[in-house]
């Protein structure tokens, strides 16, 4: 008797210590992935902080062994970065609003509204995200040029109002997380559309609407061949555009690209922070991902 | 509170009909269920009470006025739905309050209209709770509340206990009765269930493919169904149907091999006939008049299901005695003509005579 349960107890610790060994393997894979995603990011802020020989010292440092801000005061000072980080912030904070009002609207109106020619809305929408912006990018230049918005943020807007993902998005959403019955009662408590849209729709969506507009941000901050040519003085450069005067022909001032990179980086760390787990949600929801 | 007139409602989407003229009364304060199988259009209907659907054909008036073309909240209607329709991130003080901030009711009365709806649901601890906090029972509570308080001339349910567990939905027709019992507003109740209709309903307007086939009370539906349809569906377990051919005038239809009904009915001898009868109103006894081989046998506790074999044909039973019974074992069976129901097998229409009103002339 005695015997059996022993057995049957070794075998238990078997199963235990090999379900055990699985996950070990589990978090070791991941963890080396974690680290040889987050190392470049590392390494750009360190860098920021070393002086050009240790930057250039074999093995690199993670921690520099002389912490200097030297590269920072030359970059403030020798750059308008402030006025790059200040163009790009108000491009983004901008587009992500345009690119969040018009996807909520057509998403909704798309996913609960039946007209015949909804679908085909909906179908020329979608074939436009398939078209490469480079391709439009040059007949919207002209577009800029005709209106006047060269060299401003409406013109940098111009190709960043609308996003058709977004409305994507939104769309799934809605058809997947909003049950007509809700719009129903509302209809029958007394409520008007733009009522029903505000009061139900939006506060439904909040966590599709974060992601989009995580998405939004950052297509926006990190855009560079839109802001390029249509940026053509010093100070109405975007960021991203600054970032790449300090590669030339000839050399790459890596000290100060790092402590520009560095700066950069702030507002992004910043607002994936906050709306961190909006972001998951919003995305995992619809098991979509740009 | 108000009355409902349907006058000949049609509802077509493109070429297909799926309701085809239905002309139905609701009294001021009655409590009308419409029921029937999946697809009957009694849905359909009540979306169109509510002005969810367009109305293709016929009238509805609440209280007199024709609300064809009146917006769904300008109808006076309050709809409790089945998936109960809360809004998730409102609590249910908001959900209960949200028509009447609409309508622009003073935050006083708004409260006071809210407190009340919650106090007779027993809600008035969870008014806080938003509704993924409340458990499935609770949530219905707050559907009908958010209802009450708008205080509107007809409620409108949609299968609204369909998504509860058994228990439960035993519980809250009664509560829902009960309601309707305090506050007797004109109520039309939309189920497929038909012991919910049977049991909670004044009248009931069984339909079946966009057509009404029979309105009344629960006990007529029961004790004389207009056709094999109402007989089939009203009642459970569902009626036995025997087919069958007169063999003498008056007095007795053969069907099968040989078993012999007696039926005070005059009718043509050779004429087909179906036979209904409920399982409850068969007895099993050793003298009986139908014979045959128990197939299945399922007890309950208080009752037994006993379906068997006669003459080529199911005949089921329910028996409140516990008896011996085991499949393959004989069984035999008695009735009371009075109990026996019969229809054309051609149309499904009743002939003549009612269980209940004894003999009377066999023609439709």
């Amino acid at each position: 008797m005695s015997t059996v349960t022993d057995r049957t107890r070794a075998l238990g610790m078997a199963r235990i210590r090999r379900r055990s060994f699985v996950d070990l393997s589990i978090d070791v894979v991941l963890t080396l992935f974690c680290l040889l995603m987050i190392l470049p990011l590392v390494l750009l802020v360190s860098n920021a902080f070393k002086t050009p020989q240790e930057m250039l010292a074999w093995p690199p440092t993670v921690i520099p062994d002389v912490p200097t801000l030297s590269n920072f005061k030359a970059v403030l000072a020798d750059t308008p970065l402030l006025r790059w980080v200040a163009n790009s912030l108000s491009f983004a904070l901008l587009s992500t609003l345009c690119i969040l009002m018009t996807s909520a609207i057509t998403g909704y109106i798309l996913g609960k509204f039946r007209h015949r020619l909804l679908s085909v809305f909906f179908a020329i929408i979608l074939a436009t995200a398939i078209v490469p912006f480079e391709v439009y990018m040059i007949p919207l230049y002209f577009q800029a040029q005709s209106l006047g918005v060269l060299n401003s943020t409406w013109g940098l807007l111009l190709g960043y109002l609308v996003m058709s993902f977004g409305i994507f998005l939104v769309r799934q959403n809605v058809i997947h997380s909003i049950p007509d019955e809700l719009l129903e009662a509302a209809r029958i408590d007394g409520a008007g559309e733009l009522w029903i849209f505000w009061r139900i729709v939006l506060p439904l969506l909040r966590g599709t609407l974060g992601a989009l507009g995580i998405l939004a941000f950052f297509q926006a901050w990190t855009s560079f061949a839109w802001p390029l040519i249509v940026a053509t003085t010093r100070e109405t450069y975007t960021i991203e555009v600054g970032l790449a005067l300090f590669q030339t022909g000839f050399t790459v001032d890596l000290g100060r690209l790092s402590a520009a990179s560095a700066v950069v980086l702030i507002p992004s760390v910043t607002l994936f922070v906050l709306l961190r787990r909006n972001f998951v949600q919003g995305v995992a929801s619809t098991g979509l991902k740009e | 509170m108000a009355s409902v007139e349907i006058q000949n409602v049609r509802k077509s989407y493109g070429t297909v009909e799926t309701i085809k003229g239905v002309s139905v009364d609701v009294p001021d304060g009655a409590f009308v269920v419409l029921v029937g199988p999946s697809g009957c259009g009694k849905s359909t209907l009540l979306r169109m009470i509510a002005g969810l659907e367009e109305i293709s054909g016929g009238t509805i008036s609440i209280g007199g006025r024709v609300i064809n073309d009146v917006e769904p909240k300008h109808r006076d209607i309050a709809m409790v739905f089945q998936n109960y329709a809360l809004y998730p991130h409102m609590t249910v003080a908001e959900n209960m309050a949200f028509s009447l901030h609409l309508a622009k009711k003073s935050r006083q009365e708004t409260d006071m209209r809210v407190s009340e709806a919650a106090r007779i649901l027993g809600l008035s601890d969870y008014l806080d709770r938003y509704p993924k906090q409340l458990s499935g029972g609770q949530r219905q509570r707050v559907a009908m509340g958010r209802a009450i308080v708008r205080n509107p001339q007809v409620f409108l349910f949609d299968e609204p206990l369909s998504n509860l567990d058994a228990a439960l939905r035993v519980q809250m027709r009664a509560e829902l009765k009960d309601l309707h019992r305090r506050l007797k507003t004109t109520s039309v109740y939309v189920t497929h269930d038909q012991t919910e209709a049977m049991t909670m309903a004044d009248r009931i307007v069984v339909m079946r493919n966009g057509v009404v086939e029979q309105v009344g009370a629960p006990l007529d539906l029961y004790d004389r169904p207009d056709n094999m349809f109402v007989a089939g569906f009203i009642g459970s377990p569902a009626m036995n149907f025997l087919r069958g051919t007169v063999a003498e005038t008056g007095v007795d239809l053969a069907f099968g091999q040989g078993a012999r009904l007696p039926l005070g009915a005059r009718l043509t001898p050779g004429t087909e006939a179906v036979l209904g009868i409920r399982p409850e109103h068969l007895s099993v006894s050793d003298q009986g008049e139908i014979s045959g081989q128990i197939t299945n046998v399922e007890p309950t506790g208080s009752e037994t299901f006993i379906q068997a074999e006669v003459g080529g044909q199911k005949l089921s039973t329910l028996v409140r005695d516990r008896i011996a019974a085991r499949p393959g074992d004989p069984i035999a069976f008695s009735l009371k003509s009075d109990t026996v129901h019969l229809f054309d097998p051609a149309s499904g229409q009743r002939i003549g005579r009612s269980p209940s009103a004894g003999s009377t002339p066999a023609t439709r």
